[in-house]
């Protein structure tokens, strides 16, 4: 509060800017705390809605730092922090709008769903401490720090998957992602000791002044340059570092897939964009090093990967992690079809706002897959069958969500693909905007899949479901409508994100 | 400045809400929403008496309303407007009078018989109305074309009302396909309109009758594509004419008629009277000044009208029941509005559209009428001496049937016979063809005559041939109102125009003529006049009605005569038989339905098979493929996915290892 009250008299101290993370991190604290004095509470409410209130607290700080312009062009630029290590500016704020509204929706929601475990306090400490991994990946600026957020992202993340301790395919799943998770880190410290090697340094903009005087090593960098990007398409999901998404979405508690696949994603693309603009600028690269021709090689790998393999699936929430792949897809346009004197900020800041429509209607997805099994519904197609007549109003909203994430009007998601793709176009990379057309025809038909099961197709079992759980149906209807007002809202948040994403070029 | 014309777009849209209340809560008004349709279209009636009248004191409307596609750079702009001249003026208060009239009585036929569904039919009803009323007003020939494809959709909605019976169902496709058949071809006129002048406009400088006009006189330049202008417009105006003999079941597009007969008789009343069979001749006179610039055009509309009224009312002669006869009356009537239209007799078709358009209505009221009291049998052959148990149905109907068979003084006589005339002189004017078709036509008086009296003898005289007839049901007065408004109609609307007397005492009575003679300039029949004269030849010989006149009212007398003196006993005999081989033929409308048919599986079933074949195997095969490629390597991705974590560590490594590699020969890093 006193820090409030200080910012009416005069400005906030640079340090301020963090403010986000550190509400994070003190929430993620102070549930600890509660949890050593009573580790058997089970006082869900009490416990979901501190780490609510957290999140949504961080959100306020984050939106109104957005608005009011700290860390952009309008008062002064970006705030670095801490020897260059830290920075904050537009784009850090707007991903963090992403994490931390996601975070609120998977803590409200993990309120039912976790309501007969034991350990909760653990579980969102975990989701908080996962979250302040996000906002300073976003925030970093130098390679150390990457690292050190990432993991700091990561190591929460295998927990959490492994969080139900009595369910094999949740430790399973766990372990899975872990150990893929310590190869790639392994990756990408290994390419980032290769590019200190070709540059001598770790912080972006040191390293794009080195690049820009030339280097003599040029296969070392670009060694260390694919490496680190192999880093980031583990935290992203992209192929071929995708093997544990699919795993891993499945076997975790399905809000923590919601928060993996939109937050954690969100994040690596966070981290990947500041770093491939910033410390590898196009225009600096040395010849024979493209990482722009990789990201579009992965791009359209991954999203025709994805979306094929998710026609494909019988396990709805399987088939939701491919989707999610297949996102992964669409957002990498935003690095892939930048050029030397493109638009470039147009496609990045596309690709952001996909990021983060993406992120309401994902969840969304994942946190129905949530109210299902905690209904005892089982996890294939058929078992959906005729959910429609007796969930009505969650049923409306996944097939929103549904919509949305095949890109159909009138749902934020289809103004997100669709600017995201007319830039790819704008930009000269109509190609990858055809592909991504394409594939986009093809989720058509296993997202309507799962409306033709819940609408259309007649209900088989006799199950009854329990309780409306009334956390988890919050989240969702919050979900769905932020789904639907994005679709008006999209000019002001296009709008924000290109500007902020211009900042960086 | 709020003038009438300012609430013009509510005698549209008062039926269309009556619609939207019928299907929204139909359910829960009284007589399932039947208020509802009577208020909207008394209100439409209202105001449209009152534009009448705006009308005929000299005001015209022609105003676009609604832009809804802007056309850039010489592209074609897409509009909705409303065109009110004294033809769309008399053609609204036609339509709304037979709309309103039409609703009262179906309280009668549908609500007392205790029909369900109602709100369904009160809906239909009300969008009916509302199509053939935005029909009507249409300023260019796109909104027609819109509005035109409802009244067929409707006509398809209401025939098939009873769809849980086999007949209506089918009788209802086949109206909407034959009429489809038809539309098609507008389709494609309406695209070349589009494509000749860039405009569909009816009326001003800038519509396109107006501009085709100006092309044949070397003013106006516009894309014929190739072919001489005069040759060309023939060819739009006959695409158009495609759906006119459609939707206004002229040879040999008029086989769904006769089926049409399924739907309920208030139904028939509507689509034979005022709207949907109207819609077509409509059209004609709409755009007529289009059609007078082609003297092929007239002719084959006249020879169309003149064999459509021969044939069909030929068939009439030997059916059984009483809507069968009706309906093969009206294809025979619009056949002379076809005729008239073709020879040169614009405002004797408008006028005998206007006649028409009542004595029929009231002729398919009466027959609902007798419907009813007959318990829903509409045999003839079980009727008889229905005349002193329902005396309002009798007078009305006949009536009608007087003036149906056009006998002076009754409303047909002077329309039909001013048809007849107008054909006459412009064919001994120097247009030989059309005295062929005034041949047909003036031979369809007789017949006309014939199997009118024929029906109103077996159906109302002579002795009650069954238990039902001898004991009739009673109708109220929601059936006996509108038949009295309409039986006085039916005697007296002829009067408005009666050219022979004109004539003969030199009085000005013709007020048709005047009527249609002033308003927007380019559409009047003053202007049509000088167009059949300077453009398509027709000139006048000079020959007074009268002989011409008494000629077609002998003839109907012969056939009325003829019918008396056959059927006009207390238990007439079926004289069917007598016709030999000549009553099977016309038993089956001349197998024109079995042709059609034998058309349709022999030429056109082999060809949809073919493209089906290229869609099922071509098109199909391709998406199939593609399809079933994508599962395929879904289901390769699938089998990757093995679920062991060292493969996945594995495989990781190399696709690094490859990107690696790829890049590094590319670059150069070795």
């Amino acid at each position: 509060m006193s820090a409030l009250l200080a910012l009416q008299s005069s400005p906030l101290p640079d340090w301020a800017a963090v403010a986000p993370a550190l509400i994070l991190a003190l929430t993620g604290l102070l549930l600890l705390a509660i949890d050593s004095i009573n580790p058997t509470s089970s006082n869900s409410p009490v416990l979901a809605g501190i780490s609510t209130a957290g999140s949504l607290f961080a959100f306020a700080v984050a939106g109104w730092f957005l608005i009011e312009g700290t860390g952009q062009a309008a008062t002064g630029g970006e705030i670095s922090l801490y020897g260059d290590a830290l920075v904050v500016d537009g784009m850090s704020l707007f991903f963090t709008l992403i994490f931390t509204i996601v975070a609120a929706m998977v803590s409200i929601a993990s309120m039912d769903y976790l309501s007969k475990q034991r350990y909760q306090g653990e579980f969102y400490a975990l989701v908080l401490f996962a979250a302040t991994g996000m906002v300073l990946m976003s925030m970093s600026n130098s390679l150390a720090t990457a690292f050190v957020s990432l993991e700091l992202a990561s190591l929460p993340s295998y927990a959490l998957v492994g969080f139900l301790k009595d369910n094999k395919g949740s430790i399973e799943a766990a372990l899975k992602y872990f150990l893929i998770g310590a190869l790639s880190s392994a990756v990408f410290a290994f390419g980032i000791s290769l590019v200190y090697a070709a540059t001598g340094s770790l912080l972006f903009p040191d390293v794009a002044r080195a690049l820009s005087g030339g280097t003599g090593m040029t296969g070392v960098l670009g060694m260390g340059m694919l490496m680190i990007l192999g880093g980031f398409a583990f935290k992203t999901a992209s192929v071929p570092f995708h093997f544990w998404a699919p795993e891993a979405y499945e076997g975790a508690p399905a809000p923590v897939s919601a928060f993996l696949s939109s937050a954690s994603k969100a994040a690596g693309f966070a981290v990947a964009f500041r770093v491939f603009i910033e410390a590898f600028p196009i225009t600096q690269l040395p010849a024979g090093v493209d990482w722009v021709l990789a990201f579009q090689i992965l791009a359209v790998v991954t999203m025709t990967l994805g979306n094929f393999a998710a026609a494909t699936q019988e396990n709805v929430k399987r088939m939701l992690a491919y989707s999610s792949i297949g996102h992964a897809g669409y957002a990498l346009i935003g690095l892939a079809a930048l050029s030397a004197n493109g638009p470039n900020a147009n496609v990045l800041g596309a690709s952001m706002a996909h990021l983060l429509v993406y992120g309401f209607m994902n969840t969304g997805a994942f946190l129905f897959i949530a109210l299902v099994e905690h209904w005892g519904v089982g996890r294939t197609f058929e078992d959906y069958n005729g959910l429609g007549a007796k969930a009505p109003m969650a049923s409306v909203a996944m097939s929103v969500f549904m919509f949305s994430l095949a890109g159909l009007p009138p749902f934020g998601g289809f103004f997100s693909k669709y600017v995201l793709f007319y830039s790819a176009i704008e930009a000269g990379f109509w190609w990858l905007a055809a592909v991504g057309a394409i594939n986009s025809a093809l989720s058509l038909f296993y997202y309507s899949r799962v409306v033709k099961a819940l609408w259309i197709e007649d209900d088989t079992s006799s199950l009854e479901l329990g309780s409306k759980p009334v956390g988890l149906y919050t989240a969702i209807l919050f979900a769905a409508v932020g789904t639907l007002l994005l679709l008006p809202a999209f000019r002001p948040v296009i709008e924000t994100a290109q500007t902020v994403a211009a900042a960086l070029f | 400045m709020a003038g009438i014309f300012d609430f013009v777009p509510a005698i549209v849209l008062l039926p269309f809400v009556s619609f939207l209340v019928a299907l929204a809560v139909g359910n829960r008004l009284p007589k399932g929403g039947a208020f509802a349709g009577i208020v909207a279209t008394a209100g439409s009636f209202l105001l449209s008496v009152a534009t009448f009248f705006t009308v005929s004191g000299g005001q015209t409307y022609n105003q676009t309303i609604y832009t809804w596609a802007n056309g850039l750079d010489g592209a074609v702009t897409l509009t909705f407007g409303l065109l009110i001249d004294p033809l769309s003026a008399m053609m609204l208060v036609i339509v709304t009078l037979i709309a309103t009239l039409v609703h009262v009585f179906s309280l009668g036929y549908m609500n007392d018989e205790g029909e369900t569904g109602l709100p369904r039919y009160y809906a239909g009803l009300g969008l009916f109305t509302a199509s053939m009323l935005g029909f009507v007003v249409a300023d260019n020939l796109l909104m027609a074309f819109m509005f035109f494809e409802l009244v067929g959709l409707c006509s398809y909605l209401l025939i098939g009302f009873w769809f849980r019976e086999p007949g209506p169902p089918s009788a209802a496709k086949k109206a909407f396909l034959v009429t489809r058949f038809g539309d098609y071809f507008f389709l494609v006129g309406v695209v070349a309109v589009f494509a000749t002048f860039g405009t569909a406009a009816f009326a001003g400088s800038e519509s396109f009758p107006h501009l085709a006009e100006q092309a044949l006189h070397g003013e106006h330049s516009v894309n014929t594509f190739g072919f001489e202008p005069r040759t060309w417009f023939t060819i739009v105006g006959l695409l158009v004419l495609g759906g006119v003999v459609g939707k206004s079941a002229q040879f040999p597009l008029h086989t769904w008629l006769p089926d049409a007969m399924e739907g309920p008789t208030p139904v028939s009343a509507l689509i034979h009277a005022a709207t949907m069979v109207a819609a077509g001749v409509y059209l004609v006179a709409r755009m007529y000044g289009f059609y007078a610039l082609s003297p092929t055009s007239l002719s084959i509309i006249a020879l169309i009208g003149g064999f459509t009224a021969l044939f069909a009312a030929t068939m009439g002669v030997v059916k059984r029941e009483i809507k069968q006869v009706l309906a093969y009356s009206t294809i025979s009537q619009y056949g002379y509005m076809m005729l008239g239209l073709g020879g040169g007799g614009y405002i004797a078709a408008t006028f005998h559209l206007m006649t028409h358009a009542f004595f029929k209505a009231l002729l398919f009221l009466g027959a609902g009428s007798v419907i009813i009291a007959m318990h829903h049998n509409e045999n003839m052959w079980e009727m008889g001496g229905l005349k002193d148990k329902m005396p309002v149905t009798y007078y009305t109907f006949l009536s009608g049937s007087l003036a149906l068979a056009g006998i002076v003084p009754f409303a047909g006589f002077w329309s039909k016979d001013e048809v007849l005339y107008e054909t006459l002189v412009h064919g001994l004017g120097g247009s030989p063809i059309l005295l062929v078709a005034y041949a047909m036509g003036l031979l369809a008086v007789f017949f006309t005559g014939f199997y009118t009296f024929r029906m109103v003898l077996l159906t109302f005289h002579g002795e009650p041939r069954s238990q039902t007839a001898r004991d009739p049901h009673g109708v109220h007065w929601n059936v006996k109102g509108p038949l009295v408004v309409l039986g006085i109609l039916a005697a007296t609307a002829g009067l408005v125009n009666m050219t022979p007397v004109a004539e003969l005492t030199g009085l000005e009575i013709e007020f048709l003529h005047q009527w249609l003679g002033h308003g927007i300039e380019g559409l009047t029949s003053h202007h049509y006049v000088e167009l059949l004269e300077s453009q398509a030849g027709y000139h006048a010989a000079e020959i007074g009605p009268i002989v011409p006149g008494l000629v077609s009212l002998a003839l109907a007398l012969a056939g009325a005569g003829l019918a008396y003196f056959l059927y006009n006993d207390a238990e007439p005999t079926e004289h069917t038989d007598k016709l030999g081989g000549a009553k099977t033929v016309l038993y089956n409308n001349y197998y024109q339905d079995e042709y059609q048919v034998w058309l349709a599986n022999s030429l056109v079933q082999p060809f949809s098979r073919g493209a089906d074949k290229f869609d099922q195997g071509v098109v199909d095969g391709v998406v199939n493929g593609v399809s079933s490629v994508s599962l395929l390597s879904g289901n390769r991705v699938r089998r990757i996915q093995s679920g062991v974590v060292s493969n996945y560590a594995v495989l990781l490594t190399l696709g690094l290892t490859a990107l690696i590699l790829g890049f590094g020969l590319l670059g150069g890093w070795f």
